[in-house]
């Protein structure tokens, strides 16, 4: 039987080193979890001007004094459409506490007519951003897989819009996590 | 006997490299980045793609029907890179791509070879492998304004005049390279974009076979709108294009700015938000035509287009009511040159149900002159739970000419209905149906018939599990054309079993008795039938493991108002997506 050559060795034991890694097993384990931590809790909100769907302006300063969930969302996106019910029930539940949830729709600008029709007849109150030159998700996922979901906290130093949290994609359960990042993070930044 | 260079150094360096990127990153995502510079306070953001393809190719070579010495490996990866501080972010998207066991060699002589890449157009050290950075841009943020340099994506208005965007639905991603500015300061925003068209080199959903470096175009285009108008939001948008020929593929692209421009495009767009309870938008857009090659006149005779669109939506108690409108003549010769490269810089509204366009319902969408409308009608019995709609599509569609089997005008009617339930935080129930007829003038030619269903069923299985149903149904009828077919009936259907949050076990099952989509994909059960499984396996929420083995059809895909035909496959893939 011929013996492996040592390229091939290698590959191997970085493909499995890799996988292991990205699971979460084996000697990395305390590595990567930090890693998921520091990214969670290292990133900063970019920089972002972008109008709602009735033309007004936003930017960072809306985030500031508040703990925001920025959703990406398109209108052709069928999971974020049932995310979306938890995203208002959310909106809505903590509110007083200095929550809201800021939707930002990707749809380009030929899909753009279908935006509010789409938020109207849910009754969503949250705010929905259009972000329809793909400007602000080209910096935060440039992938633009969606759902994305980022945490924002403007409570704790409305100076720095530090990013707690993010999430790719929505599996019906998904929201229970979310809602549970929510309260801790209120929780933590509570005075 | 074949080439024993599966695992050449060269191409296992190169796979060794892909392999280990998404690990090498996921330190540098635990790096804090200090200091006093640019970059303090910065983050830095992966996410990789790696894929591993066991491409099974039917065909055989003359005089060795008994060997499958076709089939070969694909490996491609995509790694997207974003550092973001004050203001700044710096992005890359490098993807790499490699081929094992692509020549099949017999007593010492090549037999068979499958080439990766035209060496012509690329600089590589390695004959079977690949990396090119797909896209690099820098964005600076200061109060209201954004200045970036390298690649970007813009459109104007409904996309109409401009429309850079990224595609993957269809596997397209072509940007602006070159430099683009935006302004946000008060009721005014204003965009300028100059550069040359990027598209994306190594394709990751479709085989990468004989890549060729692509001449690039040059798009230069502004947009001003003004928001406080009273009522009204209104704004300018033009744009200038050059396209590269085939001839000029040595020439820098830059040489496209001294060159003389073959199309312009100018509109303008106005919103009138909630004026007497609707929502109103009306954008006109002129195209003018230079070059002989999308005229068809004779040298110096100019060739006007136009589009027309306009929307106006209304929300009586429950019930939301959505009508668009367009009209358009000549703008589709726009994409002469780029839909070679498999994209368009220019898109109408289709106002279609895009999931079902067939090659039939396909020149409707690049239709030349093409007229009509949509209407959509959304009741919402429980608003955010339970919503029924009714859209009906009408176009009178004029063209007979490219990709029409038709020849003589025709009208499209196209009914759906469908529902939105959510009773529950884990049940979700999607349908949508709907008829479409394509009745052309000439009476002899009859008119082409397109019946559709597809939809989602997502079910609690207890214990944190859930059954998940997708599928999707279509018959179609031809009417009668020169190059008559069969009529036939088409299925995508999916079943997964979400085992608790982290694994999923997904069959797929394809079927076809569609003559045309069966020249480039055979089924892998019958003739007519795909099956595949995959199990997906995501121990965390920023990583998932895929390992995918059997058969899916090809066929026509629509999706951003651009249609392209896509391969079937027949393997095994091993997927590994992870994000830091």
């Amino acid at each position: 039987m011929p013996r492996p050559s040592p390229l091939k060795s290698l590959l191997a034991l970085c493909a499995l080193g890799g996988l292991l890694a990205s699971a979460g097993l084996g000697p990395g384990l305390e590595g990567v979890a930090h890693a998921e931590e520091a990214a969670s809790a290292g990133g900063q909100m970019p920089a972002f001007s972008l109008r709602d769907m009735n033309g007004q302006e936003w930017n960072n300063t809306q985030l500031q004094n508040k703990l925001s969930l920025v959703n990406f969302w398109a209108t052709w996106c069928q999971p974020c459409m049932v995310e979306m019910k938890h995203l208002e029930r959310f909106h809505k539940a903590y509110a007083d506490q200095g929550f809201q949830v800021v939707s930002v729709s990707i749809d380009d600008a030929r899909s753009a007519s279908m935006v509010k029709p789409i938020v109207k007849r849910n009754g969503y109150t949250f705010n929905v951003l259009l972000d329809k030159q793909t400007q602000l998700v080209s910096q935060v996922n440039p992938a633009k897989t969606l759902p994305y979901n980022m945490l924002v906290d403007g409570l704790t130093d409305p100076s720095k819009l530090t990013v707690v949290w993010t999430h790719l994609g929505y599996t019906p359960g998904d929201e229970k996590t979310m809602e549970e990042k929510i309260k801790t993070s209120l929780a933590g930044a509570a005075p | 006997m074949r080439d024993g260079g599966l695992w050449s150094p060269r191409r296992g360096l190169v796979l060794f490299l892909g392999l280990c990127l998404g690990g090498v990153s996921q330190e540098a995502a635990a790096m804090e980045l200090w200091g006093t510079g640019p970059l303090s306070n910065s983050s830095l953001k992966a996410h990789n793609d790696l894929e591993i393809r066991y491409w099974q190719v039917p065909d055989r070579l003359e005089n060795f029907e008994d060997r499958d010495v076709l089939n070969y490996f694909e490996q491609v990866n995509r790694l997207n890179l974003l550092l973001s501080g004050d203001g700044l972010t710096l992005g890359a998207t490098v993807d790499q791509v490699a081929l094992f066991a692509n020549r099949y060699v017999l007593d010492g002589e090549l037999v068979h070879e499958r080439d990766l890449y035209v060496r012509d157009d690329f600089v590589s050290p390695w004959d079977d492998s690949l990396i090119v950075a797909e896209k690099l841009w820098m964005t600076r943020t200061w109060d209201g304004v954004q200045v970036t340099v390298g690649d970007s994506y813009t459109s104007f208005g409904r996309g109409i005049a401009l429309n850079a965007v990224k595609n993957t639905d269809i596997d397209v991603d072509t940007s602006i390279r070159g430099a683009r500015i935006g302004v946000s300061k008060g009721d005014i925003d204003a965009t300028l974009v100059s550069g040359l068209t990027n598209t994306q080199q190594i394709a990751q959903d479709n085989p990468n076979v004989g890549i060729t470096a692509p001449v690039t175009d040059m798009v230069s285009g502004a947009q001003l709108t003004h928001y406080g108008l009273g009522p009204i939001q209104a704004g300018v948008h033009g744009a200038l294009f050059r396209f590269g020929r085939e001839p000029d593929r040595d020439l820098d692209g830059v040489a496209r700015y001294g060159e003389g421009i073959d199309v312009s495009t100018a509109g303008v767009g106005i919103t009138v938000p909630y004026a007497a309870g609707i929502d109103w938008y009306v954008e006109g857009d002129l195209f003018n035509y230079t070059a002989v090659e999308l005229t068809g006149a004779e040298e110096g005779e100019n060739l006007q287009g136009y589009a027309a669109y306009a929307s106006a939506s209304a929300y009586p108690g429950k019930t939301t009511v959505l009508v668009e409108a367009k009209s358009s003549k000549d703008t589709e010769r726009i994409t002469a040159f780029t839909s070679q490269e498999n994209f368009e810089l220019s898109n109408v509204p289709t106002l279609e149900y895009e999931r079902v366009i067939t090659e039939d319902g396909s020149a409707a969408v690049n239709s030349n002159d093409v007229h009509g409308g949509r209407v959509r009608l959304d009741y919402a019995a429980v608003p955010g739970e339970q919503v029924f709609y009714l859209a009906t599509t009408v176009l009178r569609d004029l063209d007979t000419a490219g990709l029409h089997f038709n020849d003589s005008p025709e009208w499209v009617v196209h009914p759906i209905f469908g529902v939105q339930w959510f009773p529950d935080d884990e049940t979700v129930v999607q349908l949508n149906a709907g008829f479409r007829r394509d009745q052309r003038d000439d009476a002899a030619e009859g008119a082409d018939m397109l019946a559709h269903i597809d939809g989602e069923l997502h079910l609690p299985a207890g214990h944190h599990d859930a059954i998940e149903l997708a599928f999707a149904a279509r018959r179609f009828f031809w009417g009668v054309n020169e190059v008559q077919q069969t009529d036939f009936t088409s299925m995508e259907n999916a079943l997964i079993w979400h085992r608790g949050e982290k694994l999923q076990l997904r069959l797929y099952q394809d079927f076809t008795t569609n003559e045309l989509f069966l020249i480039q994909s055979q089924g892998n059960i019958t003739e007519n039938l795909f099956l595949a499984g995959e199990l997906a396996w995501a121990p965390k929420g920023s990583s998932e493991v895929r390992v995918f083995y059997g058969a899916y059809k090809a066929g026509i895909r629509c999706a951003g108002g651009q249609c392209r035909q896509l391969p079937g496959f027949e393997g095994g893939r091993l997927s590994w997506t992870t994000q830091f």
